[in-house]
């Protein structure tokens, strides 16, 4: 008996069975749809941020910042540790060969921006000219903080595309305006919007924003000299310094022996704090890690329900196989060898899982395109990953269809005849 | 009958290479057959308790008895369905005793064509499916299979219910179907249960003017299980049991009538 004799046998037989048939799939269909759906998300994800990260040559951005020391002798930050412009120009000259643009930050501070009486959480940065055109960062309205800003203390500011519609409606209509700030230290300061960015992480991440609150776009941008009169430290205080290397340059050796020639030149006797490098593409790992621990709690879920999914194709086939006792030793009269029972058996309930898989998968796709409508882009899963929900759900149909069918199989043709 | 199929060769495993003499001469050679149930247990069983005949090829014979008789038991055993404790069961001279669970498959479909009282017809499959299912289980291809099926339908005069489902047939026009599909591989005998069981008298009338047709038009060889003296009368010759045990054979009486005749 052919194979595709039995594939027709198991569809007509599935046919006259339709809910019952459904809801044995639906196991399988939310089991494979959760897979695929998040290695749709996944992909959808990693595309956008591949998109920012080669479009604004991210792989050429490294960052250095100063940081405690794991045995540091104190648990604070003191003017001396700062980096200045000095060593940022002595680098630039050093390594000129392979960068291609360097600018400072001098510090960050969490606070609120008021706008008619209402209080928002915003990250404030001071830097110097060039660092927002040098981060993952495209200017939409009006202009970036300047040299000028930063030589006259200007009160300044530069906001995120998504504050500027939110608080002030479109991008354009935010430039010019005035913003109050309140730090964390108490500071209260007033800033004009000068210039409108686009965060394009926000993009990629909106879901995961949505869930942790809407200020994840809240970083505001200003002159350096102004934030560090502001806290009332020396101007030439930074907290760390952004550069482009030449394209070709191995970021992570560059960093390596940036950080080593900084932390042997000017902080060899500093025994609290230290430079450490951060690289775009460390980032986009920690993403990558942070995609795949999701990526393996969804599995585990996923695998949860395909285990359940499957017990349930059991269960409904060993029903089946009661049934159709009689038409079992019917078939064994006419001549059925138990192989031919246990195959029909088993390729019904392997085109059970076969039919919840497509489904599932189709469904994952919806599901992690519907996601990625929100982010911004559309993705299709791999082939393989394709590929392997299809072949996992047939293994699953024959892993959990066997005992029946072969139940069934072994049934003696007497006895089966007989039941009633 | 001139069967347009040559089933694929095969064999039945171990083939008995010592058939003893008459074996070969009959189609049914079963000496001293019995059968016990619960073997080694203190409830032990013999319900068939050394049965001998031979049924030669082309005979019309049926098998009486009441219920309880151990009727059904020897009909397990003539369809090969079930194994003889002990005792030699030759069928068209094959040992059917000695087979094996997977031979026994194929002997049941090649030699046997069963018909059942309760005709079980494969639910939600069409009449021609129907009768194609022991040409499925043989390895026949699907052409040949169709051609067969529809030759086959139109010997029981069905021609016109070949895609109609089992249940949207008559209790007479399943029986015909079942026919036709006992018929299938040509096999070497048609072993019948109680075959008019289910039927009303007219219906069941049809039914065994069908059985008479293809023992008169094709030489069919029948085994007629049956409870019903009347329908026994029929047919070329008569086997009583009771209690397990033959109790009368009348032999031949067509061909014993003819053969005084002469």
């Amino acid at each position: 008996m052919g194979f595709f004799e039995n594939v027709m046998l198991a569809v007509s037989g599935l046919r006259s069975n339709k809910m019952r048939a459904f809801l044995t799939m639906l196991g399988i269909i939310i089991g494979i749809g959760s897979v695929i759906g998040i290695s749709t998300l996944g992909s959808i994800m990693e595309n956008s941020v591949m998109d920012i990260f080669n479009s604004q040559g991210g792989a050429n951005l490294v960052g250095f910042q100063i940081t405690m020391k794991d045995d540091a002798s104190r648990d604070y930050i003191m003017s001396d540790d700062f980096m200045t412009a000095e060593m940022a120009n002595d680098i630039g000259e050093r390594f000129a060969e392979d960068i291609d643009a360097i600018a400072l930050m001098s510090g960050s501070e969490s606070g609120k921006m008021t706008i008619r009486r209402k209080d928002y959480d915003i990250s404030l940065y001071g830097v110097s000219p060039g660092y927002i055109k040098q981060s993952m960062t495209k200017l939409v309205a009006g202009r970036y903080v300047s040299e000028k800003d930063c030589e006259q203390y200007r009160h300044i500011c530069v906001i995120s595309d998504k504050q500027a519609k939110k608080r002030f409606g479109s991008e354009r209509g935010a430039i010019g305006r005035s913003v109050s700030l309140t730090l964390s230290d108490g500071t209260i300061t007033d800033l004009t919007i000068v210039g409108v960015y686009q965060y394009q992480l926000t993009a990629m991440m909106s879901t995961m924003v949505n869930m942790m609150g809407d200020d994840w776009n809240s970083e505001i941008y200003m002159p350096y000299s102004t934030f560090n009169r502001m806290r009332g430290v020396n101007d030439d205080t930074f907290y760390g310094f952004n550069l482009n290397t030449k394209t070709g340059v191995s970021a992570e050796e560059f960093c390596q022996k940036v950080e080593t020639y900084l932390n042997s030149t000017y902080y060899r006797d500093n025994d609290a704090v230290e430079v450490m490098y951060i690289t775009a593409e460390s980032q986009m790992a920690m993403i990558d890690d942070v995609m795949g621990m999701l990526e393996l709690a969804i599995s585990v879920i996923a695998g949860i329900s395909l285990l359940v999914g499957g017990i349930g194709v059991m269960n409904i086939m060993l029903v089946s196989v009661t049934e159709r006792t009689r038409e079992i030793g019917v078939r064994k009269a006419m001549g059925a060898p138990n192989s031919a029972i246990r195959t029909q058996f088993i390729v019904e309930s392997m085109i059970i899982c076969l039919i919840g898989g497509v489904i599932g998968i189709l469904f994952g796709i919806l599901l992690g395109n519907l996601a990625g409508v929100i982010v911004g882009t559309m993705a299709s899963p791999t082939i393989g990953s394709i590929a392997l929900a299809v072949g996992f759900s047939m293994a699953i149909g024959v892993f959990f269809g066997y005992y029946p069918a072969n139940k069934a199989a072994k049934l003696d043709p007497i006895e089966a005849l007989r039941y009633e | 009958m001139k069967n347009k199929i040559t089933p694929p060769s095969y064999s039945y495993g171990k083939v008995n290479n010592i058939v003893p003499p008459e074996a070969s001469k009959y189609v049914i050679c079963a000496k001293d057959i019995v059968k016990s149930f619960y073997i080694g247990t203190p409830n032990e069983l013999e319900i068939l308790h050394g049965m001998t005949f031979n049924v030669p090829k082309g005979e019309f014979v049926s098998i009486v008895g009441q219920s309880g008789s151990g009727k059904s038991t020897l009909m397990n055993i003539i369809g090969a369905l079930d194994r003889p404790t002990s005792g030699s069961y030759y069928l068209d001279g094959i040992d059917v005793s000695t087979a094996n669970d997977k031979e026994l498959s194929a002997i049941r479909n090649k030699q046997i064509g069963f018909v059942f009282q309760t005709f079980n017809l494969i639910a939600r499959t069409s009449a021609l499916k129907n009768i194609e299912l022991p040409m499925l289980y043989g390895g026949i291809p699907s052409k040949q299979r169709k051609e067969r099926a529809r030759e086959l339908l139109e010997i029981v005069e069905m021609s016109d219910r070949a895609g109609h489902m089992p249940n949207e047939l008559s209790g007479g026009q399943k029986q015909r179907i079942a026919i036709a599909r006992a018929m299938a591989n040509d096999p070497s005998i048609i072993l019948a249960d109680e075959p008019t069981g289910a039927l009303d008298s007219k219906t069941g009338r049809l039914v065994m003017d069908l059985f008479h047709k293809l023992h008169r038009e094709q030489g069919k060889t029948i085994v007629l299980i049956t409870h019903n003296n009347e329908l026994a009368e029929e047919t070329d010759r008569i086997i009583t049991i009771s209690d397990g045990n033959i109790i009368s054979d009348t032999g031949n009486r067509n061909k014993l009538r003819k053969e005084a005749e002469e």
